[in-house]
């Protein structure tokens, strides 16, 4: 028997398929394997956002119970921004949680997704790191997170090369790459704190 | 040629006006046509098994799934087809879709006709003697839908015609000693 949760990703996926309004909105889907159950989706960042130019893969998991549950969704491209986690790509947003409805589908979970890198929403964070330099030192923030959209998501777009040097400075220390930059992300870009936190 | 590729054409537009169509009929939760379909008091449509089962799955915060609006197994419309196959189909699963609500529509009810022959009976001035017939009137012939013999109505129009033929009675004895 065909289930519900299957049956419904067949017609989803052919709706966002066909819809020229969300290749307009540059979002895609992709199956991952035949029982529907996983998927790859890909949005845009919106223009006139730090995250404009960049590319993000984002996982999801169809759970069995789906629609009556949500899809279990997670970046998979590094992205600083205060609803998402920069270690693990984990998502804070109410309607993959306790908002959602059964009536919504994968095409609004990545319009929404779409409409979270634009409008963050720093009192419900998932990164209290992120969330707190949102608000205390926006500029460095947007700094950051046009970085991360160059370096991460393929932007082409600004790249701050004053944060590639420190972020070298510090992989010549022989710290990772990518730790080396959550660091000085977390600590404002200043060399001997984040020194101090990788050390710790 | 031409003919044979218009008529394609034609068939292909109409199968498409026809899928546009159903769409307007399916459930906003497996977005399937609507089978055992209800509607919400927001006016959203439903299976009625995929409404129960999101229903069930969040009974603390139910809420229409498309527009949030408040909504209960309480306050949901079956919608009944033309060929409603209800009878045919056990749900086993799900309890029975909530039944319609059929409100009668207003008529002339027993007291309504009963006064009327009694106005009738004062303007001909034979009063007693056609109150006496229309009163047996209603018990030998119906005027009106009867009710189900054992019914509470039934019940009561045959107390009410007794209570008449009574007061009828009376009148004329009445009549006759003065
Ligand atoms: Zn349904
Ligand atoms: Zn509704």
């Amino acid at each position: 028997m065909v289930s519900i949760a299957t049956a419904r990703i067949k017609r989803e996926f052919k709706e966002v398929v066909t819809s020229d309004e969300l290749t307009k909105c540059k979002i895609k889907l992709e199956l991952l394997n035949d029982n529907f159950t996983e998927l790859k989706g890909e949005i845009g960042g919106p223009p006139d956002t730090p995250y404009e130019g960049g590319t993000y893969q984002l996982e999801i998991k169809i759970p069995e119970t789906y629609p009556f549950n949500p899809p279990k969704v997670r970046f998979l491209t590094k992205i600083w921004h205060p609803n998402i986690s920069s270690v693990t790509g984990a998502i804070c947003l109410d309607i993959l949680k306790d908002q959602w409805a059964a009536a919504m589908t994968l095409r609004t979970v990545l319009l929404s997704l779409q409409a979270l890198l634009a409008t963050p929403e720093p009192d419900d964070p998932q990164d209290a790191v992120v969330a707190n330099q949102y608000k205390t030192n926006n500029k460095i923030f947007v700094k950051t997170a046009r970085h991360w959209t160059n370096i991460y998501a393929g932007s082409t777009l600004a790249a701050e090369p004053e944060f590639d040097s420190k972020v070298k400075q510090l992989i010549d220390m022989g710290f990772d790459n990518h730790k080396s930059r959550v660091a000085l992300s977390s600590h404002l870009w200043n060399v001997e704190h984040a020194i101090e936190s990788l050390y710790n | 040629m031409v003919l044979v590729e218009e008529d394609r054409s034609k068939s292909e537009n109409n199968s498409n006006e026809k899928n546009a169509d159903n769409s307007q009929y399916e459930c906003n939760i497996c977005l399937d046509t609507a089978r055992d379909a209800v509607i919400s008091l927001c006016g959203h449509l439903f299976c009625w098994p995929c409404l129960h089962k999101w229903l069930e799955t969040r009974p603390n915060n139910q809420t229409c799934p498309v527009c949030k609006s408040a909504i209960s197994k309480e306050k949901v419309i079956p919608l009944y087809g033309r060929n409603c196959t209800d009878k045919k189909d056990p749900r086993d699963k799900v309890p029975p879709r909530p039944q319609g609500q059929r409100t009668e529509a207003p008529r002339n009810n027993f007291f309504g006709s009963g006064l009327d022959g009694l106005h009738v009976s004062f303007g001909i001035g034979a009063f007693p003697f056609s109150f006496f017939a229309s009163t047996f009137n209603i018990t030998t012939e119906n005027r009106m839908p009867a009710p189900a013999p054992g019914s509470t109505q039934y019940a009561e129009e045959q107390f009410l015609s007794r209570i008449f033929l009574i007061v009828a009675i009376i009148f004329i004895i009445w009549i006759l000693l003065a």
